[in-house]
């Protein structure tokens, strides 16, 4: 039971270490990017060929380096941003809502195509795999005790990427990238760079991406086009839109509900005989029907982004601070 | 008296369409000019075109002596030259407060690392200092109580309000407002015309495109008219009333019975 339960909280944590990235990209940006899934699987694959060492026949695949874990997570990180950086400048320069999101899924079926068909490059649909217990030798961890230590580095990872996202949620950055959403015309007239400022959203969210994929790595030990299709993006779409979209908090509610908890309770649904994709089906026809009921009656989320409040100075019983606070030339409006 | 917008034969076509043919003006600094013409005129692709949402085919145009025309329009917005659109766009899912904050475009604090490491003790001052202005500004429109509201709740006119409030936080050089009456009643028209000149009073000039002629008449110092892409006469609102070519393009030529007879 133990086991079971800290691998739903491993899968949990490095699933709204996605979602975050994504919410950068759709939460405060406001680009349904579906490219998103792309970028998990790249950090994946790269940090599998920079740790796991040469490949050996039958298999073939690019690179095949031993570097340690945390530098190989690096390197993945990086270069899932700078895809990102090259499908976001073709993609965010004149396209926006449903073309760009055309131009992404084509960006992400491109690369899922190539990535099966292309064996050199990451040695096709049989996948990258041997990547067993990373920096498990190097603190000497046996195999029990290593799945808590891997359970406590991917929190560790949430908490710091949970941090700097909420910091960057409430900074000037994390605003501007708000009013790009809620209307980009009005921004550009104040002077905001909508395609710069946009583009480092995108390469931000998919950094993020890249690292929980690259932790998605170590945890599955292997990486091939059966554990990423570009629809896995939508299981991130529906935990942020549950968990409030743009609220830090909430998407990383809406993982803990939409991937950990959803998925989990419906694999005890019981089994039918003869129908073996009966459980599966009825799982996503219960996550499409709780995200159309969310869409329909509270399309804020369970924890809606929170909009900045200024306090009541009357409520401190201060005339003076009243005062204070809306000093300022009142305008005659009567004459002109 | 200083020139501080320059417009010298511009030029629009869309298709077929010459939608700005040699549309030449200017508007000078500390002044109120109106930007008047029938439908289909061509103000509002002009004021497009100096603002840089459109692209001219020609011409140029010159802000505080420097030619902007092909800029982009954050370009444009920072070197003070900030318009507004014929409908109200406000940021719908931000508080009016975060609206106002948001019109003082400062580049260094917007910047990703910067935003990362946190505000500095400076910062955190400038912020409060804007904020005091923001309830201030706020305030003055008769906003103050709505500022924690979702801007997108508003109702039309507090949402023109709002627009001349982002204005009045972000003290452009000059302000081009896009008919700023459009869908506002009478009443609120009082306090719009207030607010137009209160931009000259806060050291921001003003160009005003608008249908509402008596609203004109009231706050500009002088009057630039357009019909069919060309600017047809220039000179204060008063000068207007007996020039041919003026109350023929409003007008128009109607046709006489005459006409239909032969």
């Amino acid at each position: 039971m133990i086991d079971y339960l800290v691998t739903v909280l491993t899968e949990g944590s490095i699933f709204a270490i996605m979602a975050l990235g994504l919410n950068i990209v759709w939460g405060w940006s406001g680009d349904f990017d579906l490219a998103f899934y792309g970028y998990v699987a790249l950090g994946a694959y790269m940090t599998l060929v920079l740790t796991v060492g040469p490949a050996t026949n039958p298999t073939t695949y690019i690179l095949g380096l031993t570097l340690p874990f945390p530098l190989a997570v690096a390197l993945a990180v990086v270069s899932a941003m700078v895809l990102a950086l090259i499908v976001g400048a073709i993609a965010l320069r004149h396209l926006r809502g449903i073309y760009f999101s055309i131009v992404t899924l084509g960006a992400v079926y491109v690369l899922y195509v190539v990535t099966g068909q292309y064996v050199p490059l990451f040695n096709g649909y049989n996948g990258v795999s041997g990547l067993f217990d990373p920096m498990g030798d190097v603190l000497g961890l046996d195999y029990s005790s290593y799945s808590f230590f891997y359970l406590g580095l991917c929190i560790a990872v949430l908490i710091i990427v949970l941090l700097l996202t909420t910091r960057l949620n409430g900074s000037r950055f994390g605003l501007a990238l708000r009013s790009l959403r809620e209307d980009e015309r009005a921004a550009a007239a104040f002077g905001r760079d909508i395609y710069v400022t946009k583009l480092k959203a995108y390469v931000l969210g998919a950094g993020l991406g890249g690292l929980g994929g690259a932790l998605y790595a170590g945890y599955l030990t292997a990486f091939n086009p059966s554990a990423w299709s570009p629809v896995e993006t939508i299981i991130l779409y529906a935990a942020i839109l549950v968990g409030g979209r743009g609220s830090t908090r909430g998407v990383v509610l809406g993982v803990a509900v939409m991937v950990m908890g959803l998925q989990e309770a419906t694999r005890y649904l019981p089994e039918i005989a003869n129908q073996p994709s009966f459980a599966p089906a009825l799982r996503l026809i219960i996550t499409g029907v709780v995200l159309v009921l969310f869409i329909r009656f509270r399309p804020q989320g369970i924890l809606p982004e929170r909009r900045f409040r200024d306090k009541d100075p009357a409520g401190k019983g201060d005339a003076a601070a009243v005062e204070a606070m809306v000093a300022g030339p009142k305008l005659d409006t009567g004459a002109a | 008296m200083t020139t501080l917008l320059e417009v010298q034969g511009l030029h629009k076509h869309f298709g077929g369409v010459q939608a700005v043919n040699s549309c030449s003006f200017t508007a000078a600094e500390g002044q109120i000019t109106g930007l008047i013409g029938p439908n289909g005129a061509g103000k509002s692709t002009a004021i497009d075109l100096i603002s840089g949402f459109k692209i001219p085919d020609s011409g140029k145009v010159r802000f505080e002596g420097r030619e902007v025309q092909g800029k982009t329009p954050h370009v444009i917005s920072r070197m003070g030259l900030i318009r507004t659109f014929q409908s109200p766009r406000e940021w719908p899912g931000l508080s009016v407060l975060e609206n106002l904050i948001l019109a003082c475009f400062e580049p260094r604090r917007e910047r990703f690392w910067r935003s990362l490491r946190g505000p500095s003790r400076a910062e955190k001052e400038k912020a409060n200092e804007q904020l005091v202005e923001a309830r201030a500004i706020l305030d003055e429109f008769g906003l103050f109580h709505l500022r924690n509201e979702r801007a997108g709740n508003l109702s039309g006119g507090q949402k023109r309000l709002l627009e001349f409030a982002r204005m009045r936080m972000a003290k452009p050089r000059l302000v081009i407002l896009d008919e700023p009456m459009g869908g506002v009643n009478p009443v609120l028209g009082e306090r719009m015309a207030a607010a137009v000149l209160g931009f000259v009073t806060a050291g921001t000039s003003v160009v005003i495109v608008e249908h509402n002629l008596p609203f004109i008449e009231r706050v500009t110092d002088q009057v630039v008219v357009m019909a069919e892409g060309r600017v047809i006469a220039e000179a204060p609102f008063d000068q207007l009333r007996g020039n041919p070519a003026v109350v023929d393009a409003y007008l128009g030529e109607l046709p006489t019975y005459d006409d239909a007879e032969s």
